[in-house]
C-alpha cells in the first residue's frame, strides 16, 4: 500500500469535517457553542425526526422516484446521447442549447410550470406525475454525460460483433452495454443523486407526496438535531450509490 | 454504397478462388474498404452481387448470418472481456458453453503465438498481440470467407513481418480463402498469391503479384506500383527514338507505343549512349533512389546504397531491352495523340 499523499489527506479532512460535525449533531442532545463536543449524547433527534408519519413513506418515496427517474432517463436518453456522441447532427449547438435548459431555468419554475400541465392531465400529486417532473430535471444530465461513451469506438466494437455473428440484442448484451459500463454507470449515479436531491420541483409537483427533501426542509432551523438525523438518512444512499459506481467503473469484470 | 460517406463502386469485378489468398491493392479512397465492407455485409449493396461459394449475400443474408470473419484495421476487442473470453466471441454467439468455448480459444491463441495469455486482459497487450487475439477471434467463427483490412497498419514496422507471416501460415494450413486489403504495394506483393489493383473504384488488374509489378496492364498500373521510366515514342526498325540524337533497341513489332521499366531494372552504365542529368539523389536506407531527367523524360532508378553522384553530373544509364515492358493496348492511344 502506497501512503495516500498530502493533497489526498487534505482532501479527506475538507470532505469529511462537515459530515463528522453532522454526525455528532444528529446524536447531541445538548450541545451548546463554543463547546467542541456536546454537553449530553441522546436519540432525542430520533425521535424527533421520525415522531412524525412523513419520514419513512418520504424515503421509500425517494428511492422508488430516484429508481423509477434512472431508469427511464437512461432508456430515453440512450438513442439522444448516441446521435450526438456519434456526432451525426449536422448544427448540434441548438440540440446542445435546449439540453442545458432545464439546467438554466430554477428547478421550482420548471414545476410551477409542468404542475399546470400535469393538472390537465390528471397526474399531478401522482407518484408518476413526481417521475416525470424528475425526469425533466435529470434528463439533460443523463444525456450529457450518456454521450461522452459514444463514439467510433462503440461503432467499431458493435460492427465487429456483426462481422463475428453477433444479432442485434447479443450485441447490445454482449458488446455495447459492457463495453459503456463505466459511463452507464456515471449517467446513472448522477441522474439518482440530481433525482434524490430535488426540492423545488417535488414540492411543485407533488407536495402530497412528500419525498426525503421536502420533509427535512421545515426541520432545518426548527429542530437542527432532527435535521440532521433526516439529512445523514439523506446522506446514506448518495454515499452507497457513490461506492457503487467507483465499483462499477473500476471492474475489470 | 451509403450515398455522401463510402467511395462509389463501378464494375467491380473480384473473384477469390476458393482456398487462395487474394490480395486487393489501391490507393486510400479508392473503395477497397467499401468493397471489404459490403462483403461482410457491412455496407449495403445497391447493384452487383455478393456470391460465396455460388450462394448469393447481398440479398436477405445480414452480417451476423454470412460465415464471414473480418479482421479489422484495429484490433477491436472488448476491453472488458478477458483475451480468450475475446476469442471466443463467435462461439458465445453460436451458443456454445464457457468451458467449450475457452478450450477452443486456448487453442486458437497457442495457434497465433498466444499460449498462456487466455485468462489475461486485454490491456497491456502490444499492438501485435492484439491483432494476434483478433485473428484467432476471426478463426474462430470458422468461416467460409476471411477479410483482412490493412491488418498490418496499426501494428510496429517490426513486429510486422512476423504477424505477416503468422497470416500467410494460418491462411494456408486452412486453406482458407482470403481476402487482404492493404496500400502497400511490398506488403500487397509478399501477402497476394493473386493480386488486384483497385483504382478510383475499379479493379484495374488482377493477376500475380509479379505480372502487376514487371508486367502492367496500364501505365496507371505501373505508375501506382512505381515505375522507373514510361517512354512512349514510335519503334522503327526495332528501335525507339528517345530525341533526336538517342535511340535504344526494343522489342515488339514497329509502330507507336509505351514502355515501362522498373527502378531496380535501370542501372547506371558509364559507357551507354543515354545520357541523364541527376536531378535528386536520396539515400533510403537499403538503397539510394535517383531520379534523373534528360528532356522531357523522367528516370527514377533504385542503386546500390554505397553509391555517390552529384546532383547536376550527367552519368550514363542502361535500359536493358528485356527488362522493358511494353503496355499492351497503349499503341492505339499514342498514335492518336501523335
Amino acid at each position: 500500500m502506497r501512503r495516500p499523499s498530502a493533497v489526498v489527506v487534505a482532501t479527506g479532512v475538507l470532505f469529511a469535517a462537515p459530515l463528522a460535525a453532522l454526525v455528532v449533531r444528529a446524536f447531541a442532545d445538548v450541545w451548546r457553542a463554543p463547546a467542541l463536543l456536546p454537553q449530553r449524547w441522546g436519540g432525542r433527534g430520533f425521535e424527533a425526526a421520525f415522531a412524525g408519519d412523513d419520514a419513512i413513506p418520504a424515503l421509500v418515496a425517494s428511492l422508488g422516484t430516484g429508481a423509477a427517474t434512472t431508469t427511464l432517463a437512461l432508456v430515453i436518453a440512450w438513442p439522444a446521447a448516441r446521435v450526438l456522441g456519434e456526432r451525426r447532427l449536422h448544427h448540434p449547438a441548438p440540440v446542445f442549447m435546449l439540453l442545458a435548459m432545464p439546467l438554466l431555468v430554477p428547478p421550482y419554475a420548471v414545476g410551477l410550470g409542468l404542475t399546470e400541465w400535469f393538472l390537465r392531465l390528471g397526474v399531478t400529486g401522482t407518484a408518476a406525475g413526481l417521475v416525470l417532473a424528475h425526469l425533466a430535471v435529470v434528463l439533460p444530465y443523463t444525456v450529457l454525460l450518456l454521450l461522452s461513451g459514444f463514439g467510433p469506438e462503440i461503432r467499431g466494437l458493435e460492427e465487429m460483433g456483426r462481422a463475428a455473428g453477433l444479432s442485434g440484442a447479443e450485441r447490445l448484451r454482449w458488446v455495447t452495454v459492457p463495453a459503456l459500463r463505466p459511463t452507464l454507470a456515471t449517467a446513472a449515479l448522477v441522474s439518482f443523486l440530481v433525482s434524490w436531491s430535488q426540492y423545488g420541483t417535488s414540492l411543485a409537483v407533488a407536495p402530497e407526496q412528500p419525498t426525503l427533501p421536502v420533509v427535512l426542509l421545515p426541520f432545518v432551523g426548527a429542530d437542527p438535531q432532527a435535521a440532521a438525523t433526516l439529512s445523514l438518512l439523506f446522506l446514506a444512499p448518495a454515499v452507497l450509490a457513490l461506492l457503487a459506481a467507483v465499483r462499477a467503473m473500476k471492474a475489470p469484470a | 454504397m451509403a450515398p455522401g460517406a463510402a467511395p462509389v463502386l463501378r464494375g467491380v469485378d473480384l473473384d477469390v478462388a476458393a482456398g487462395r489468398r487474394a490480395v486487393l491493392v489501391g490507393p486510400s479512397g479508392a473503395g477497397k474498404t467499401t468493397l471489404l465492407r459490403a462483403v461482410a455485409g457491412l455496407e449495403e449493396v445497391r447493384e452487383g452481387m455478393v456470391e460465396l461459394g455460388g450462394r448469393r449475400l447481398d440479398r436477405g443474408v445480414p452480417s451476423h448470418r454470412r460465415r464471414v470473419s473480418v479482421v479489422f484495421q484495429e484490433p477491436r476487442l472488448l476491453p472488458h472481456a478477458r483475451i480468450d473470453d475475446n476469442v471466443a466471441l463467435p462461439l458465445r454467439a453460436a451458443g456454445v458453453g464457457r468451458r467449450e468455448r475457452r478450450a477452443r480459444a486456448g487453442e486458437l491463441l497457442e495457434e497465433v503465438g498466444l499460449a498462456g495469455m487466455a485468462a489475461r486482459a486485454v490491456r497491456g497487450l502490444s499492438g501485435g498481440e492484439q491483432q494476434r487475439v483478433a485473428l484467432a477471434r476471426a478463426l474462430c467463427g470458422e468461416p467460409e470467407l476471411l477479410l483482412l483490412d490493412e491488418p498490418l497498419t496499426a501494428v510496429d514496422p517490426n513486429r510486422r513481418e512476423s504477424l505477416r507471416r503468422l497470416i500467410v501460415r494460418v491462411q494456408h494450413d486452412r486453406r482458407l480463402t482470403t481476402l487482404v486489403i492493404t496500400h502497400d504495394r511490398a506488403e500487397a506483393a509478399e501477402l497476394a498469391e493473386t493480386l488486384a489493383l483497385m483504382l478510383e473504384g475499379r479493379i484495374v488488374q488482377q493477376a500475380e503479384p509479379r505480372e502487376l509489378f514487371e508486367r502492367p496492364a496500364s501505365a496507371a498500373v505501373a505508375r501506382f506500383f512505381g515505375t522507373g521510366a514510361t517512354l512512349r515514342g514510335t519503334v522503327t526498325a526495332g528501335l525507339l527514338a528517345l530525341d533526336d540524337a538517342t535511340a535504344i533497341p526494343v522489342s515488339g513489332p514497329d509502330g507507336p507505343a509505351t514502355w515501362v521499366i522498373r527502378p531496380e531494372a535501370i542501372s547506371l552504365d558509364d559507357g551507354a549512349p543515354l545520357r541523364a542529368e541527376v536531378v535528386e539523389a536520396t539515400y533510403a536506407g537499403t538503397h539510394v533512389r535517383l531520379v534523373l531527367r534528360r528532356g522531357e523524360l523522367r528516370l527514377v532508378m533504385h542503386v546500390a546504397p554505397g553509391t555517390r553522384v552529384g546532383i547536376g553530373s550527367e552519368v550514363g544509364v542502361c535500359l536493358p531491352a528485356d527488362r522493358l515492358w511494353r503496355i499492351p493496348g497503349e499503341d492505339a492511344q499514342v498514335s492518336a495523340r501523335s
